[in-house]
């Protein structure tokens, strides 16, 4: 392997628009081998400059390719350079260092084995991965490990780092996608009648492709960038690319190259879409037509003009137009010998082209052959007319112009400028272009018409050959598919997968409709195209998960958590401790002594105004109106449909105000619940909710010593029984704290305060209560301990041991809903159930063997193997010394001391007895009541 | 028993210094992009139709607090008490110092920023100063009031106070190409 | 991403907000037959044409109101918060029982 690059053999001398900087070479590798380009080159010019002529090989076949349109889709140049796969290496810039290396070689690039699927072609037909490596369904790993070989794409990295890719809204008046001729002088119009414009162009440069023209278009160029720099509200992005436009113009920008993020992806409102993206040459369907050295007319003129850099050394030109007369004008000047100027409006042709590696020979339309290494094509414009169909428009087929234009749908904020729209002269097209731009920033100004001209429709020659160089399809495959029966243009796509390369279709889709038609016998037109889905360009995952935004929330005790090793849990947004070691040693210290737990995410909302026991009769399912001032009571809310929604405690804090509490994960559908009546069917009701839920740190604090914890930290409050007794509500001050509030309730079924402090403080009386209650054993506990001991209670917990089918009666709730009140949401289901009867209930349930804790969501079985039930709830009591659980099952199995079988997980199956009280301990509740 | 220590949901940075009770940074940044905590400033939210006049999505000066049109017939207070109109209608104050992390972002790049995690339409022509709207900023939502400083833009964000940290550091975070830097705040 | 017009805030990104649905009325509790009752928690016109229904601006003014939708093309024509028709306008009478045709009024092909 030599370690000096190859001379540059194809470089030119000075050309007036190259690009390339000549003082500042540039060394890289490829392939392994050291290469040299200059500052400005891209990797594929620069390797063309050295005389390399393929970059890759094909994707099913392995066919060795090279530049065919040396822009940005190019199909033969997609390349892997250092950790970045899928590299464009016709567009990318080459940058000093890198190591740039072929995709989808093996073993190399010179000599590939797997192009031995050229013999077996017969046996790849399309569709072939519909109908080979099927059967036996047992060597699918087999198959699976061969056909990852010839996977094609670049390799990812598993250790690079990921870069930062960035996110940007913006809200520009006028967008304009394409930055050549016509979008330069929309953009210029827009921003002078007074818009704010964005102009996004694909190229590094702006320009299209006047920057490859002769004098007087380069002049014309510096002109038209002059007025884009001269003009403050134009904000110009290059190496950048519009990739979708959505509904009500909303439009995404993937912006690239960036000095500190790897892809920036801007979002974008925009007032007016102005789609200028210019015209795309489309390649002639001929055997041979994807050998190395077969090239479009704007590649070998990209290549000369701009790269300084000669294709080869002797051509054949097939030109159907001006632009194919002027690349074999260029290629003249350049040095290259133009061996025949083939002209196809006089009936010329191409036939085929011979050459394993490279071109060899051609054969002409009629019959001579000619040895050449160069073929030039320039057969014809594509329209890109993807966002105008993103934005609702049907291209139509205009049968003289060989090519799609915009159709009659285009929506009055969505504008088309340049070729896309129409011909004319470069002056006319600018002045099209200035009246759209004006029309775009003002809504005003009559834009012109513009002519259509004739131009000889050629696709396929006379032979079959590649329509889509990425997928490996050629025009027979199409023929065959139609025969097959997939004859129309949206099932061709999919069984050949025809258009869904990199390109998605750019290059391929009008040779693709066009071959189709012809097997059919159908026109064009009556064929139409597929239709076109953002993205127009492929985008990396990353520009599209962007900064991956995730909110969390943190209690204000938060720190204290982390630091004395609290085991997180992620509840919803929340981050909160769920036991600090053994949770069963907290559940003792709870009922021995004294715990506190951090219980901020409950959910709080503070309800002011005259008619707020209208509100709560309306939504909870028990009565509201005579809970006096100081009192607490529990409530259940359920839905209209009478399933339980959420509940919680509400107190009466004082005149016209309120507190009420929810379950943490349902405190914003409660609060969005609420809200709902008041602003729909109880416009009239004078009740203001506001929520609280983090205005206030939250703490449980447990236990038999809890009185004694909380009277050292609380000067002001009576918190003797009969002052203080359960279900009641008191405000005073905590630890120096004022303005707390504080409640009597029993969760865990001890003498348990629940106490609420402004949340700036949270963090000081959380340390105060340990470090007051230190000799009580005070010690925090977590969502695990808190858990076990509400089962212990035969607490219900919403969501957990009721479900999206759980009404109320079925939750065990009788004793709570009062069927007398006039209304309440889930009141007519609720007395329908309770008339019905029979439907499931909630019990407590004790496995037979006490050491045996079921798997939650275990099913309850009958002897026939139905389903009766299931259980909700189970944990090991460290209390009781045994398991306890709670579950659903059928109507006729509620009984206490009912024995009915569980089956777990594993296929086991225990007994469990119902409990003849949800709660397991405690069940009068003593303790919670002192 | 140690005197109350009130703490900001953001975790200030060094040097600290207690002011007001309050746990504050007393770092100074000169950066011309800064971001500040000022989650210590009293903050009262005034409910009821036609309880005060500044008009919903405005932000007005009375005397030194700063009443904000927050929502249809709902209004935050930030700095001081505002004075009420007399009204048939219900009216309700609460108390939301705790219940709300404030930020102030400051620079000629503010709006660069912000634009960066927030769909709204930034412009002068939309969101002049003295605007206040409520939206989505990183996911979050998030009231925004455009409120500049002797002729520097300036946004004060506020937020449900549980996410403060997370909507600071997502600020952080998309100033950073900004060269943005977190000051101590000044709460006069 | 369309925009839907909040009367108090204007014309916002859809991802602000909750659509909860097709306006309909609450039948009286008192009166209602089981039938009356679920045909206002399930049944609703679905139309592919113009629509009355509810939105809540989740992220924004937090206001629930009404809006006329195309739900063939997303246009929207009307919305409306307090003072006007209540955004659950809508009777149950017209659920259930006779297909509506479609008013695609100015709706383009679909």
């Amino acid at each position: 392997m030599s370690t000096k690059p190859p001379p540059a053999t194809h470089r030119l001398g000075p050309q007036l628009g190259e690009v390339i900087d000549r003082t500042r070479p540039l060394r890289f590798t490829w392939d392994g081998a050291p290469h040299e380009g200059y500052a400005g080159d891209t990797i594929a010019s620069a390797l063309a400059a050295g005389g390399v002529r393929t970059f890759s090989r094909s994707f099913k076949y392995h066919r060795p390719r090279g530049i065919l349109t040396a822009s940005f889709h190019d199909p033969g140049c997609i390349v892997q350079a250092g950790d970045e796969p899928n590299v464009r290496a016709a567009h990318r810039r080459v940058e000093a260092g890198a190591s740039v290396t072929p995709q989808n070689v093996w073993p190399s690039l010179r000599f590939d084995v797997r192009s031995a699927n050229r013999a077996v072609s017969r046996f790849l037909p399309p569709g072939f991965y519909y109908k080979t490596f099927m059967k036996p369904e047992r060597l699918w790993p087999t198959y699976q490990k061969v056909l990852k070989r010839f996977a094609s794409g670049g390799r990812v990295s598993a250790t690079a780092a990921i870069g930062y890719f960035d996110k940007r809204y913006a809200h520009p008046e006028v967008l304009v996608a394409g930055g050549g001729p016509a979008g330069m002088a929309a953009a210029v119009a827009a921003a002078e009648a007074g818009a704010s414009v964005m102009l996004v162009e694909e190229e590094y440069d702006l320009g299209g492709h006047l920057r490859w023209g002769g004098a007087e278009e380069l002049a014309f160029l510096a002109e038209l960038r002059a007025a884009v720099a001269a003009q403050p509200g134009i904000e110009v992005l290059t190496n950048s690319a519009v990739t979708g436009r959505y509904d009500d113009n909303w439009v995404a920008v993937l912006q690239r190259g960036l000095p500190q993020h790897r892809e920036r992806l801007i979002k974008a409102r925009v007032g007016t879409l102005i789609v200028a993206p210019g015209l795309i040459e489309r390649p002639y369907v001929f055997e041979g037509n994807d050998t190395p050295g077969v090239m479009l007319s704007t590649a070998v003129r990209r290549l000369i003009k701009l790269y300084a850099v000669r294709p080869g050394e002797r051509a054949v030109v097939l030109s159907a137009n001006a632009d194919g007369d002027a690349a074999a004008a260029d290629l003249e000047r350049a040095g290259v010998q133009v061996a025949e100027v083939v002209d196809a409006r006089r009936g010329g042709d191409v036939v085929r082209v011979r050459g394993s590696r490279s071109v060899a020979e051609v054969e002409l339309g009629d019959g001579t052959k000619v040895a050449c290494d160069l073929v030039v094509m320039a057969v014809g414009w594509t329209a890109p007319t993807g966002l105008l169909n993103m934005a609702g428009d049907r291209p139509a087929y205009r049968p003289e112009a060989a090519r799609f234009l915009p159709g009659e749908s285009l929506a009055p904020n969505v504008l088309a400028a340049g070729g896309l729209a129409g011909d004319g002269s470069l002056d006319q097209l600018v002045e099209h272009a200035r009246a759209v731009g004006r029309r775009a920033a003002t809504g005003e100004g009559a834009v012109p018409d513009l002519e259509v001209h004739a131009h000889p429709a050629l696709f396929r020659g006379r032979t079959h050959g590649m329509v889509d160089l990425s997928e490996d399809i050629s025009s027979k495959d199409i023929v065959a598919a139609a025969r097959e029966g997939y004859d129309s243009v949206e099932l061709v796509k999919r069984y050949t997968t025809v258009t869904m390369g990199p390109a998605q279709g750019k290059l391929e889709t009008v040779n693709a409709v066009a071959v189709l038609a012809e097997a059919t016998g159908r026109s064009i037109q009556a064929t139409g195209t597929t239709v076109w889905r953002p993205p127009h360009v492929p985008i990396t995952l990353g520009a599209l998960a962007g900064r991956m935004f995730e909110p969390v929330r943190h209690s204000p005790m938060q720190s204290w958590h982390e630091a004395h090793g609290a085991v997180p849990l992620v509840a919803g947004q929340w981050i909160r401790p769920d036991r600090y070691g053994d949770p069963g040693a907290e559940v003792r210290n709870v009922r021995e002594r004294v715990g506190i737990i951090d219980v901020t995410p409950l959910g709080k909302l503070d309800l002011r105004g005259p008619d707020v026991p209208k509100l709560l009769n309306q939504l909870y399912v028990n009565k509201w109106s005579k809970l006096e001032v100081g009192a607490v009571r529990y409530g259940v809310m359920c839905a209209e449909d009478g399933v339980v929604l959420d509940d919680g405690v509400t107190g009466h804090l004082g005149p016209d105000h309120y507190l009420m509490s929810t379950t943490s994960s349902g405190a914003a559908t409660v609060w969005e619940w609420v809200e709902s009546w008041l602003q729909t069917e109880r416009r009239e009701w004078r009740v203001h909710v506001t929520p609280v839920t983090t205005a206030y740190a939250s703490i449980n604090v447990a236990g038999p010593n809890s009185r004694e914890l909380l009277g050292r930290l609380s000067d002001d409050v009576d918190l003797s029984s009969e002052a203080f007794p359960y279900m009641r509500v008191r405000t005073g001050s905590i630890a120096g704290v004022g303005s707390c509030f504080m409640w009597r309730i029993g969760f865990t079924g001890e003498l348990s305060y629940e106490i609420h402090v402004p949340a700036a403080y949270g963090l000081h009386v959380w340390e105060a209560l340990l470090d007051q209650g230190a000799d009580l054993g005070a010690a925090p506990f977590g969502v695990e301990a808190q858990r076990i001991m509400r089962l212990e209670k035969g607490h219900a917990i919403v969501g957990q041991d009721t479900d999206g089918l759980t009404q109320g009666y079925g939750a065990a709730l009788d004793w709570l809903i009062k069927l007398d009140k006039d209304d309440f949401a889930g009141k007519t289901e609720l007395a329908w159930q309770h008339e019905r009867g029979g439907y499931p209930m909630l019990v407590g349930l004790h496995p037979t063997d006490g050491s045996v804790v079921p798997d939650e969501a275990s099913q309850i079985v009958d002897a026939r193997n139905h389903i009766v039930g299931r259980i909700t709830s189970s944990r090991w009591s460290p209390t009781l010394g045994r398991s306890v659980c709670l579950g659903f099952v059928a109507r006729h199995l509620t009984e206490p001391g009912t024995v009915v079988t569980v089956q777990l997980p594993d296929g086991r199956r225990i007994t469990a007895a119902v409990t003849p009280e949800l709660a397991s301990f405690d069940p009068e509740g003593v303790r919670l009541r002192g | 028993m140690a005197d109350p220590i009130a703490r900001s949901p953001i975790a200030p940075l060094p040097p600290l210094v207690l002011r007001d009770g309050w746990e504050v940074s007393e770092r100074r940044s000169t950066a011309d992009l800064t971001l500040a905590d000022l989650t210590p400033m009293p903050k009262l939210l005034v409910r009821g139709i036609g309880a005060l006049r500044v008009p919903f999505g405005r932000a007005e000066r009375d005397g030194t607090t700063l009443v904000i049109g927050s929502g249809p017939g709902e209004w935050l207070a930030l700095g001081g008490h505002p004075r009420l109109e007399a009204g048939g209608e219900l009216v309700s104050v609460v108390d939301l110092t705790h219940g709300r992390a404030l930020l102030r972002l400051s620079g000629a790049g503010a709006g660069s920023v912000l634009a960066k995690l927030c769909a709204i339409d930034l412009s002068e022509r939309t969101t002049p100063d003295g605007a206040a709207f409520r939206s989505s900023v990183a996911k979050l939502v998030t009231d925004v009031v455009r409120d500049d400083c002797a002729g520097t833009r300036s946004y004060l964000l506020h937020c449900e106070r549980s996410s403060g940290q997370y909507l600071f550091d997502a600020l952080l975070d998309a100033g950073a190409e900004f060269g943005i830097e977190p000051t101590g705040a000044d709460l006069r | 991403m369309i925009l839907v017009p909040c009367p108090h805030c204007g014309p916002r990104n859809v991802s602000e907000f909750r659509h909860v649905g097709e306006a309909t009325a609450r039948p009286d509790p008192a009166s209602a037959t089981p039938a009356q009752w679920r045909a206002y928690l399930y049944l609703r016109r679905n139309p592919a044409g113009w629509t009355t229904e509810t939105w809540y601006h989740r992220a924004g003014c937090r206001a629930f109101f009404g809006a006329e939708r195309h739900t063939v093309t997303n246009q929207f024509r009307r919305s409306w918060s307090g003072g006007e028709v209540s955004p659950l306008a809508g009777t149950p009478a017209e659920l259930g029982g006779g297909v509506d045709a479609s008013t695609a009024e100015g709706a383009p092909e679909p």
